[in-house]
């Protein structure tokens, strides 16, 4: 981890969570992972407060902890989750975007607690959105209920892995710290759950704890004394799965930038269809068949289905080879290859950072040198065609600023 | 004596019967002289300038000077038929002057004395080479300088003309851009819309050729490299067709079409923010005397 990601890993934990955590956080991703007894002894703090912080960390999967051997239980941080929380407001930013309201509350509510049971969430965000509506109005579970299964079953929120119920329990003393599992199949799946009610407003007699949000486990509210249906069944938003959508938003914009319209609009149609069949490090997503593609295109877009093969045809040709064919049964199989799309937008934006900070001259030189991969001073005149003191000067310029290097061969 | 003046002109009859040179062998064979005495007549007819010696992997060659090159080179020694010999045969591309000097071993005084007398006598000329300014090379007077050493249709007196280039460069993609908006507006079914945005490179050629702005001859080939560095600057892309021999504009059974395209992305993030243009980026850190809390970039850039 460079400095500056340390720092600004203390000042967000510092304005997330206050000085102590801050603390014990930034020792942690400084000395890497160490045993409860070894931190408190290094930071000087209480053995009390040192558990109090690592259980904020924990919840909020910023800490990770490994039984090793002899019993040692040590704490681990995760400095790239810790950065992560910079994104925060981009997540609910979309879950806005895809489910209204009632999406970004949900999708606040669990990155600011880290961990809820999905009747603390339903029933939390009804009482918001009950706050923002006209009097007499309130917001029913039901509705915040259906939103919370839809954003499951897109899978923008999962399950929290959890203690594996096991049959005999006594296998001996228990270990020193729980192994936590959850399998595959649980994990996007929402328990039969009938939460029935509306929500309540808040009366301005008595007040909540505002102020900085506390990750501590979902408080019980004093007016409800029944146990939670679901208690042990917590969920937690699904960083990988919003990054995945913003890869998907880039490439369907580059489509749209180098095509038209209609073609990315069958771009996100092809990319929403592969949203959860496909493993989000892979390079291509699920052949689908054209006929499969039209079936799904969304209502209120008419075009024939010739004309679609015809676009598919033209996206498959193209020299950006973001679709590919793979083969001919169904009308056309039809691929996304992700992995070269994702290379085509990095250089992109190489391309854009050379362009803004040196100008379109040097960004010639630079494409240039980027597509032929080697290249001598004389050839670079001559196939920029930019004459030469002024292509010498550019190279060296960006030579100084580390963006093209230097290869010296034998002669 | 008298014997050997005998042989000279039976040697050059004998050469002139075998253009391409004879060797002692044939000379032996031919007269019966004595080996000294042939040296002495051959040494005659070189130092005559009436024979050229030439080395082969066999030995010696002799062979007749051609008479109209014999008479240019009448009054000049031996040392400037050498120099000659040299520029000759490095063609159109032309000789510099220190390979001159380790080619024929000869000093550098000397050498300059020879070039002189020979420009003097309009056989050989000095052309500057664009790849070195301070470089000249020799050729012999009547050939064409190669376009290595001239630069082509870019150069014009070994400078590089960029604002010619500059032109073309944008007079193509007007052209290019035109084509495609034209094809995106005629609101077509899409395949037709894609093929009629391409131009080959035939036709970027015409066109340009028909806007007569050069005042130079350009060819097609000319003309793509233009293309080329329209696709370096990311604003054109290129496809390659297989085309039957014959259609216009083909080279090889292939044809270049070329096609106006919009960047994929608009200008990053990083580089819309202040810090991606700072020059002093690597300076900045917090405590600092430069610091993201002191910077007026950032301030002016946040009061939007």
């Amino acid at each position: 981890m460079t400095q500056a990601e340390i720092k600004l890993c203390s000042l967000l934990l510092q304005e997330h969570f206050g000085e102590i955590v801050e603390k014990i956080g930034v020792h942690l991703i400084r000395t890497g992972s160490q045993p409860l007894r070894v931190i408190a002894h290094d930071t000087g703090t209480s053995l009390d407060q040192v558990k109090k912080a690592l259980c904020v960390l924990i919840q909020h999967n910023l800490v990770i902890y490994q039984v090793h051997k002899r019993g040692v239980v040590e704490y681990e941080a995760q400095c790239n989750r810790v950065l992560r929380m910079l994104r925060y407001p981009r997540y609910i930013y979309t879950a806005k975007t895809l489910y209204s309201d009632t999406g970004e509350l949900i999708v606040e509510e669990l990155l600011l607690n880290g961990k809820m049971t999905m009747s603390a969430v339903v029933k939390k965000v009804a009482d918001r959105l009950t706050e923002t509506m006209e009097d007499g109005k309130t917001m029913d579970y039901a509705e915040v209920s259906n939103t919370f299964v839809r954003l499951v079953d897109t899978h923008f929120v999962q399950r929290c892995p959890l203690v594996p119920a096991t049959e005999n329990s006594d296998t001996g003393p228990p270990p020193p710290a729980p192994t936590l599992v959850v399998s595959e199949k649980d994990m996007y799946l929402v328990p039969k759950l009938s939460l029935i009610g509306k929500g309540k407003r808040r009366r301005s007699s008595d007040e909540d704890a505002t102020g900085e949000p506390k990750a501590k486990r979902p408080k019980q509210t004093t007016d409800n004394k029944e146990p939670i249906p679901d208690d042990g069944i917590y969920w937690q938003a699904n960083l990988d799965r919003f990054h995945q959508h913003f890869r998907d938003q880039a490439i369907v914009s580059a489509v749209a930038n180098r095509m038209d319209q209609t073609s990315s609009e069958i771009v996100r149609t092809m990319l929403r269809m592969s949203e959860v069949t496909t493993p989000s490090g892979a390079p291509f997503t699920q052949p689908l068949s054209s006929n499969e593609i039209f079936r799904s295109l969304p209502v209120g877009y008419n075009i024939s289905k010739q004309v679609l093969d015809q676009y598919l045809t033209l996206l498959a040709d193209d020299p950006l080879e973001f679709v590919g064919k793979s083969g001919d049964s169904g009308g056309g199989m039809y691929v996304i290859n992700l992995h070269k799309a994702l290379g085509s937008l990095a250089t992109a934006t190489l391309e854009s950072v050379v362009q803004e900070r040196f100008g379109s001259r040097c960004a010639r030189i630079f494409r240039l040198v980027l597509q032929k991969k080697h290249l001598e001073q004389k050839q670079v005149e001559d196939f920029a065609m930019i004459p030469a003191k002024e292509a010498k000067d550019m190279l060296y310029k960006m030579l100084s600023e580390n963006f093209i290097s230097l290869q010296v061969g034998c002669l | 004596m008298n014997i050997i003046n005998s042989f000279v002109p039976r040697i050059i009859e004998l050469c002139h019967q075998f253009p391409h040179g004879i060797t002692d062998q044939v000379i032996q064979n031919e007269m019966h002289i004595e080996a000294q005495q042939r040296a002495v007549a051959i040494n005659r007819l070189l130092s005559m300038g009436q024979l050229d010696l030439l080395r082969s992997n066999t030995g010696l060659l002799y062979r007749i000077k051609d008479s109209q090159n014999a008479g240019k080179m009448k009054g000049s020694d031996n040392q400037e038929k050498l120099v000659y010999q040299i520029i000759e045969d490095a063609g159109n591309k032309g000789i510099w002057s220190r390979d001159i000097r380790y080619k024929s071993n000869l000093p550098l005084t000397e050498i300059n004395k020879i070039l002189k007398n020979l420009e003097s006598k309009k056989l050989i000329k000095a052309v500057k080479s664009v790849a070195a300014s301070k470089k000249k090379v020799y050729m012999l007077y009547n050939l064409q300088p190669d376009r290595s050493v001239t630069g082509g249709a870019w150069y014009s007196d070994q400078d590089f003309e960029s604002e010619f280039v500059e032109v073309l460069n944008q007079q193509c993609f007007k052209f290019l851009q035109t084509k495609a908006e034209t094809a995106r507006e005629s609101k077509q079914n899409p395949m037709i819309q894609r093929n009629s945005s391409f131009a080959s490179s035939h036709e970027v050629w015409k066109y340009i050729c028909e806007l007569g702005i050069s005042k130079v001859e350009l060819s097609m080939e000319d003309i793509e490299t233009i293309l080329n560095t329209l696709i370096y600057d990311g604003k054109v892309e290129m496809t390659i067709i297989a085309a039957k021999e014959g259609t216009v504009g083909s080279v090889d059974g292939h044809m270049k079409l070329y096609r106006a395209v919009s960047p994929i992305i608009p200008p990053t993030g990083l580089v819309r923010a202040p810090c991606g243009l700072c020059p002093v980026f690597d300076d900045c850190h917090e405590g600092g005397e430069i610091s993201p809390s002191n910077c007026i970039y950032m301030t002016e850039w946040l009061e939007f």
